[in-house]
């Protein structure tokens, strides 16, 4: 039996996995909505992964999960590697490009920049207060338009000339857009400002005091739009690289982590038929009241955590 | 003669300062101090709900904690003066709790000229009209070196308990440093605290290194230093194995440099010739110093909105190019949740981790 290792990725709109071997071929792979329950889109993740590989030559060692429910995930699978997701991401790009120098990253809720030296990430940025030009901004938007978020790159790319659209403030941008399609703008150069609006305000916002070198990777859901790759191609005046798997980099990057780790505990496909429940308790310690994530397996308590001190820790 | 009533006195809850604010106001100024509850997510709730939505984080902070302190029994409440809004805190602070129904005595040190040694002597007489003024200098100044140990112990302890190979007996001599230093009645108890303290600390063996991850942390007075606010930064740092450093305290800030900063400045004079805010002088002077030291990163602290901060960061990313010394830039609301804090650290950690391993 061949060792193979599976990365999960939980982000707030999208959960994706992967399986690769010792080489990093990928085993079988999926890109599926979490639609805010992260517990049961990784369960029919699971589901839909073990359609696709094959348990008579292979047998899964590690696991590594990561995105913003990387913990609870973790929790849920039995996770060898828990990891953040921007360390996921510069792993993963890094072993499939050792020349990259930078990675822009635009995912359902958070973007973020990894300058790269060397394959080994020197300097990170993220968004902080506000998720203005991500994922959720396109999609609110293409609702509005009556199209697919699938769609807006063919759009954006048949405009000639695309609308200017404030790209400061999600707020601005959409009362700016709102007022554009009523002034009677076609829906093609509207669709491609908003491309071009998302590309400013990243380069403006995350990217800012950043010096951006080729060769650049493009990647998270936002770059299989390809009217916001055209939009960076033409701000930055580089070739943007955008990976086939550029959407599953982070569950390919903690899967790689996964099988560099020490960690191994053979993978359990029984988890999709498991039952799993979690539970927000106060504290009631002391006035902060801390929230305590309390996470079941069937009746068995199998993690918790949310506690600062040792007041509030429950055993299992 | 009418008996002069003992004023009961309150300052908000300040990173582990709050013993030493007990102490001048107990020993020195004759009064009695009510200590505000530790800041709790409660005090959070209070604060921002009686605050102006877009003031600084520290300002809804100090107000939760000085309505516990009202509740808690205080009469006498003190309020500082400072160089960016802060200067104007204190009223806002005295009408918001006016309006609210408290009764309280303001003594608000923006009312005063603090360049003038006159003044001082008006504001000690508010406190107490009978203060003996020979034992006010003894203890004033034993409650400055009260802080000036406070800052010393606070920075060696974040230097080593992320190598405590005890299990526990750093973070516990820290401890039991703190409740020395609030429970200290007198000159004796002070001194015996901080040789037990200093005694413990080098005594206990570390498990650190040949050479460690060093991160220099500098930003926003308030926010830097408060663990409370920043959301137990230091501490997480450290426990990811990290050597931590911070310059910015009070004793480095207030009572070294009391009349500007003039020295740090000359080495920074090709960056910046003038005080942008309270801190940006030492700040920038600091990031610098650290590049030089050969530290593998920087943690850059504000409060969400601090005009003088934002000002400092293109020169922190000016030395960030020029030095290659990678900068997390953090800010802070009155979010208590520390989710995204613990992903942008991890990632911090895991980035400076591998470099040192390449270069």
């Amino acid at each position: 039996m061949e060792h193979a290792y599976l990365g999960v990725d939980v982000g707030s709109i999208s959960t994706k996995g992967v399986i690769i071997d010792k080489k990093n071929h990928i085993l079988a792979s999926r890109y599926i909505w979490t639609q805010g329950d992260p517990i049961g889109a990784v369960k029919e993740l699971v589901r839909l992964l073990e359609e696709q590989f094959d348990k008579e030559k292979y047998k899964i060692v590690a696991t590594g999960t990561t995105g913003s429910a990387r913990k609870l995930v973790g929790a849920v699978l039995g996770a060898t590697m828990v990891k953040n997701e921007i360390t996921a991401h510069a792993v993963g790009t890094t072993t499939f490009y050792p020349d990259v120098r930078t990675i822009l990253e635009i995912g359902g809720q958070d973007s973020k920049i990894i300058l790269v030296e060397n394959g080994v990430a020197v300097d990170y940025a993220m968004n902080t207060l506000c998720a203005a030009g991500t994922g959720a901004f396109l999609s609110s938007q293409a609702k509005r338009l009556g199209i697919e978020v699938e769609e807006i790159g063919e759009y954006a790319l048949r405009s000639t000339h695309p609308t200017p659209i404030a790209a400061r403030c999600t707020v601005f941008a959409e009362s700016d857009l709102v007022h554009k399609i009523q002034m009677g703008h076609p829906r093609e150069d509207i669709i491609a400002g908003v491309c071009n609006a998302v590309a400013a305000n990243y380069l403006n916002n995350v990217g800012k005091g950043k010096k951006i070198v080729s060769p650049v990777v493009f990647q998270g859901g936002v770059s299989k739009n390809k009217g916001v790759v055209a939009a960076f191609e033409r701000t930055l005046n580089c070739p943007v690289i955008v990976d086939p798997n550029g959407h599953l980099m982070g569950a390919l990057g903690v899967a790689i982590l996964a099988r560099r780790g020490s960690g191994r505990r053979e993978f359990d496909f029984a988890v999709e038929d498991m039952d799993f429940r979690t539970r927000e308790a106060g504290c009631g310690g002391c006035s902060n009241n801390c929230e305590i994530i309390c996470v079941y397996r069937g009746n068995e308590l199998i993690d918790s955590w949310g506690n600062r001190c040792e007041r509030g820790a429950r055993v299992r | 003669m009418a008996e002069v009533k003992t004023r009961k006195v309150a300052f908000p809850r300040y990173a582990e300062y709050s013993c030493a604010f007990k102490y001048i106001v107990e020993q020195a100024l004759g009064c009695k101090y009510v200590m505000p509850p530790a800041l709790t997510k409660r005090t959070m709730e209070l604060g921002t709900k009686y605050s102006p939505d877009f003031v600084c984080t520290p300002f809804k902070t100090m107000l939760g904690s000085i309505i516990e302190a009202l509740e808690a029994g205080a009469d006498t409440l003190m309020m500082t003066h400072g160089l960016c809004r802060l200067g104007y805190y204190g009223e806002l602070l005295e009408q918001i709790l006016r309006d609210l129904g408290y009764q309280f005595d303001f003594i608000n040190l923006s009312e005063y000229d603090m360049s003038k040694k006159k003044e001082y002597i008006r504001i000690v007489r508010r406190f107490n009209p009978k203060v003996n003024y020979a034992r006010f200098l003894v203890q004033f100044m034993e409650g400055l070196r009260m802080t000036e140990y406070v800052d010393e112990i606070t920075a060696e302890y974040y230097k080593g308990c992320g190598f405590d190979a005890s299990g526990g007996q750093y973070k516990r001599a820290y401890q039991d440093f703190l409740t020395a230093m609030y429970t200290a009645q007198g000159r004796a108890d002070v001194e015996a605290g901080y040789r037990a303290a200093k005694r413990s600390l080098q005594s206990i063996p570390l498990d650190k290194p040949q050479r460690p991850l060093r991160v220099g942390i500098l930003g926003e007075f308030y926010t830097a230093m408060d663990a409370f606010s920043n959301l137990e930064l230091e501490q997480k740092l450290a426990d990811m194995g990290v050597e931590v450093h911070r310059w910015m305290n009070v004793t480095n800030q207030f009572l070294r440099y009391g009349s500007g900063q003039k020295n740090l400045r000359v080495k920074i004079q090709d960056l910046s010739q003038y005080d942008m805010g309270p801190t940006s002088t030492a700040n920038i002077w600091y990031a610098r110093e650290c590049a030089e030291r050969g530290y593998d990163g920087l943690v850059h602290i504000k409060s969400s909105g601090c005009t003088p901060e934002i000002d400092v960061m293109p020169v922190l990313q000016t030395i960030s190019t020029d030095y290659k010394i990678p900068v997390l830039y953090l800010t802070y609301d009155a979010q208590t949740s520390d989710v995204g804090l613990m992903t942008r650290l991890e990632a911090f950690y895991d980035m400076i981790d591998m470099r040192k391993k390449v270069l």
